[in-house]
């Protein structure tokens, strides 16, 4: 008897202090939870946190790695923000989110704790993604842009400069392929499972052909000359064996992998393969350069470099929103993005930032990318807000069915078309 | 005694609540939803629009993809664990040294997460750095790289064969309970009437296991009707949508596209055939008891 008034005793002892815990530790700390991918900013974030931490003053912050699969930690946002959870406080948004997060009333209008000119310090296409009638949702964190990334050392062996356009590559490709008689060898490597990538892919032959998603007057502009160019010179890479079937199955890591372990010529992913194939133990490090994605003969004037990227914005829920958003000035200011490119060879949203001296000094690769991004073009995920996530999947769909072979390129561009149509109103 | 009762029925009290709460409620809630028209929150601004989303997805051929697939997938898989499984049940029945461990080894790629098991074949299935490709072509068998996940129908029949791996060995556990509590004098007596291997199978083993092999497919069918993390890490539901789920689908409306009202509905059409399977399965184990 004695015992289990004891054990009573104790747990009702135990039970209070559980209570009482977190009211101890809850002094004037604002409690901010940042939610970033592992991979996406990997060293730095850390080393940052604790840096904004000292700077901002009377927050802690905590760090939530999330998956880098935009898809997946789409989906963890999609449940806290309907269920309105509070946290996380801040979040890291594809460049395609903002405008479609914003119209569902999930990420609250920041620009007031910023200020028109400190705005102004950021790349001001990548900023736009972020703005919806007049108010900004979302700081440009960092780019991953789409570039060619080659072998250098294979296009020296056969006399070629970096290809520029689409005919030369293919080729180069089909040459090199020929001559080093190496049935492990790939001509183009890319991301062509249906997924974002293989739209923002298509996209960029689009645009290389001279193509626009949405013409002058905003009128979906895909089944067109164009649109038919792109897609059957795709179709035609995979059936010339220029790109291996299995492109198809490819997501940009995979294809990554592949170019590592030296059995590709061209590469076509985002920047953030620059880091593991420089890396000191990579078999391509001395070889591997790059440049940015081609366009067609004739239409060298055309912006090819498809941009992506992350941003920070502010759960509308969150019991701190200005202590999030002076959090996310210092975790984006210049010296922040210098540290970040450094660290983690994470390409700056602050045109200032590629001129660093430390920059170009210790990270060549990332000064080097800022050329490509003259030639830079967002998705048309702005204008068509909710409606984005189903018109990339109908375009990944269509693009796919006529690459699997299923549809005539011709046919289906008029399908996405109808079905794009029919989502829009 | 009566006193008695009416304290059980307080202690039930609470747990009773937490069940209606956990299991009623999102129950509720989703059958709601599919009635509803589909908007910016899922609390606020409900509009009833009735049948509406029901016709749509009706006429959505993406939809349709998805059932005939979650149909096909289980119309052969399913067959499949019931045969291999009955082998396993009937080899590890047997008494042969180490079976404590072959038995162990048999439940292994159940006891492995779904998800991990399609991440790691995954890998095997890769055309250009996979296991089967560099063994076929080593071995003289295949001359090119098969896609064995990129091609349409080849990569449904590769998820079929994943399922078939890994569930056959549960399948193999339930029934190999079922073939425990077939006493051994019914073989025996058997023998004495002349009974060989077949026929004792076929007159003893099978009527006395059926009530097991319904259970188990029962359970099996449930199960592959819902096939969701198989899809989604093997596949992705691709190529095209070829190897996309019921509950992929309704995974994608709803997290993807946001559309909770949408997704509800096939989770809706989804539970009613689930539903239909079970209670004619139930039926059938009803009938042969009676």
């Amino acid at each position: 008897m004695t015992n289990r008034t004891c054990l009573f005793r104790f747990t009702l002892v135990l039970l209070c202090l559980m209570l009482t815990m977190p009211a101890l530790a809850q002094d004037d700390m604002a409690e901010l939870t940042i939610s970033i991918g592992a991979r996406g900013f990997g060293d730095a974030a850390p080393v940052l946190i604790e840096a904004c931490e000292a700077e901002v003053g009377g927050i802690n912050v905590e760090w939530e790695r999330i998956s880098d699969v935009p898809n997946e930690s789409r989906s963890i946002y999609v449940t806290n923000f309907t269920a309105r959870n509070p946290k996380p406080d801040i979040i890291a948004v594809d460049v395609i989110w903002p405008g479609d997060f914003a119209a569902r009333g999930w990420i609250a209008p920041i620009e007031d704790y910023f200020g028109e000119e400190a705005l102004a310090e950021y790349i001001p296409g990548f900023l736009a993604a972020a703005q919806v009638d007049g108010s900004t949702y979302a700081i440009p964190l960092y780019i991953d842009g789409i570039h060619l990334f080659y072998r250098a050392d294979l296009l020296e062996k056969y006399g070629f400069e970096a290809p520029t356009t689409w005919e030369d590559l293919i080729m180069q490709a089909e040459t090199v392929v020929e001559g080093e008689a190496n049935p492990d060898l790939s001509g183009f490597i890319s991301m062509w499972a249906k997924i974002e990538g293989l739209f923002m892919n298509w996209l960029a032959f689009f645009q290389g052909a001279g193509g626009n998603f949405f013409d002058a007057d905003g009128n979906l502009a895909i089944n067109n000359e164009a649109g038919i160019k792109s897609l059957t010179t795709m179709v035609g890479m995979l059936e010339s064996g220029v790109a291996p079937e299995s492109i198809l199955t490819f997501r940009p890591n995979d294809a990554r992998v592949l170019f590592q372990q030296e059995r590709a010529v061209f590469l076509m992913v985002q920047d953030f393969v620059l880091a593991p194939l420089t890396a000191d133990d990579s078999p391509v490090a001395d070889a591997v350069q790059f440049t940015r994605v081609p366009y067609f003969e004739g239409k060298d004037m055309t912006n090819t470099t498809v941009i992506g990227g992350f941003l920070l914005a502010v759960n509308k829920h969150s019991e701190n929103v200005e202590a999030a958003a002076n959090f996310i000035q210092c975790f984006t200011s210049y010296e922040s993005q210098v540290q970040a490119s450094l660290i983690q060879g994470k390409v700056p949203t602050r045109p200032a930032v590629y001129d660093d001296a430390r920059i170009v000094e210790d990270a060549p690769g990332v000064a080097a990318l800022g050329a490509n991004f003259v030639y830079a073009f967002a998705r048309p995920s702005a204008n068509t807000g909710t409606a984005y996530p189903e018109i990339s999947e109908i375009m990944q769909t269509e693009i796919s069915a006529a690459l699997l072979g299923e549809k005539t390129p011709e046919q289906a561009l008029a399908d996405a078309e109808a079905q794009i149509m029919m989502v829009m109103g | 005694m009566k006193q008695a009762n009416r304290a059980g029925v307080y202690f039930l009290t609470p747990a009773l609540l937490i069940i209606a709460f956990v299991l009623l409620f999102p129950i509720i809630q989703t059958i709601v939803l599919s009635f509803g028209k589909n908007s910016t929150s899922i609390f606020i601004g409900y509009e009833y629009i009735g049948l509406a989303n029901y016709r749509r997805l009706l006429a959505t051929p993406r939809f349709i993809t998805a059932l005939n697939n979650t149909l096909f997938f289980t119309a052969v898989t399913v067959p499949l664990e019931l045969c291999i499984g009955l082998l396993l049940a009937q080899a590890l029945n047997r008494r042969f040294r180490g079976k404590g461990l072959v038995r162990m080894a048999v439940l292994f790629p159940w006891a492995l997460p779904t998800a991990l098991n399609a991440l790691m074949w995954r890998w095997m299935f890769n055309s250009e750095f996979g296991l089967f490709n560099a063994m076929l072509i080593d071995s003289g068998l295949l001359t090119e790289r098969v896609n064995w996940l990129g091609a349409i129908p080849l990569a449904m029949y590769s998820m079929m064969f994943v399922s078939v791996w890994k569930t056959s060995s549960f399948m193999a556990l339930l029934l190999l309970a079922g073939l425990q509590t077939i006493p051994d004098d019914l073989y025996e007596a058997g023998s004495v009437d002349g009974s060989n291997r077949w026929t004792a199978f076929r007159h003893i083993t099978l009527p006395l296991l059926r009530p097991a092999i319904l259970v188990s497919v029962l359970l099996r069918t449930m199960d592959a009707m819902r096939t969701f993390e198989l899809p989604f890490n093997l596949t992705d539901g691709g190529p095209l949508t070829s190897t996309e789920t019921l509950s992929l689908y309704a995974y994608r409306t709803i997290f993807q596209y946001v559309n909770f009202n949408l997704g509800s509905s096939a989770i809706i059409i989804q539970f009613i055939i689930i539903m239909a399977i079970s209670l004619a399965y139930i039926a059938t184990l009803r009938r042969g008891q009676a």
